[in-house]
């Protein structure tokens, strides 16, 4: 049986493969849930899934791409966007 | 609207998204060249937005005339800052005058450091070979000695055996 703290489903289980050959269950933090496009909802690309510790240390070129509604819009709905607000 | 040379359009893809600029060349069925607010380089027509607009401007115009083309719409182009003109360091031959001055300079290093040590070692070299060779002296002289001194001691022998001998023989 693991310890107590371990049983609850807050941490993902891991298999590993141990040096001794055997696998054995470690318990991991889960991830944060990949961010998603605010119109619709796609997942967005090239936003790493980080805990903000860690994203804190990225560079802000790593964290969301370098254009405009860049981590908020996916690229399709910001071009449209782009369209209709010059379309009339 | 049609893609032609002097199109305005609006750049609906990548960092440049939402600038206006204007169509400078036509490369091919898919890409343009494009100058204005955003940065001059080709583009896909697919990533353009072709306004009402157009301007007049020739094939491959440049920056400048770009720029002032939109400035009467109202309109100002990115501004590229101009790069400080920047002149190579050329390697300088020198003077005959500073080559001696430094053939002067050199002398005096070499008359100040380097004969210093030649003498150090020949002092050396001459005392180790005058040790050398007065070693080499007593050596020999007492090896000379040594061998005249045996030389001495056998001949008597010699002499007293065949004296001694020749008694017994008679």
């Amino acid at each position: 049986m693991p310890a107590p703290r371990l049983r609850s489903r807050s941490l993902r289980k891991v298999h590993r493969k141990v040096p001794g050959g055997r696998t054995s269950l470690h318990h991991k933090r889960k991830k944060p849930k990949a961010p998603r496009c605010g119109n619709c909802g796609a997942v967005l690309k090239g936003i790493p899934r980080e805990f903000p510790f860690r994203a804190r240390k990225m560079a802000k070129t790593m964290k969301r791409p370098e254009r405009p509604y860049g981590g908020v819009l996916c690229s399709r709905c910001m071009r449209q966007e782009m369209v209709n607000r010059f379309r009339q | 609207m049609t893609i032609e040379i002097g199109r305005l359009c609006v750049k609906i893809a990548g960092r440049d998204a939402g600038k206006k600029c204007v169509i400078i060349d036509i490369l091919d069925d898919h890409y343009v060249m494009i100058d204005g607010e955003t940065r001059r380089r080709r583009c896909n027509i697919l990533h353009l937005e072709p306004l009402s607009q157009s301007l007049k401007v020739e094939k491959d115009a440049t920056h400048g005339d770009v720029a002032r083309a939109l400035k009467e719409i109202g309109i100002e182009a990115r501004a590229t800052k101009p790069k400080p003109a920047t002149q190579k360091p050329k390697a300088k031959r020198k003077t005959p005058e500073q080559l001696r001055v430094q053939k002067e300079e050199k002398k005096k290093l070499l008359g100040t450091v380097k004969p210093k040590k030649k003498e150090e070692k020949s002092e050396a070299k001459e005392s180790t070979l005058e040790e050398k060779a007065g070693l080499a002296e007593e050596k020999k002289e007492s090896a000379s000695e040594a061998k005249s001194s045996e030389k001495k001691e056998t001949k008597p022998k010699a002499a007293k055996v065949k004296s001694a001998k020749k008694p017994n023989l008679s």
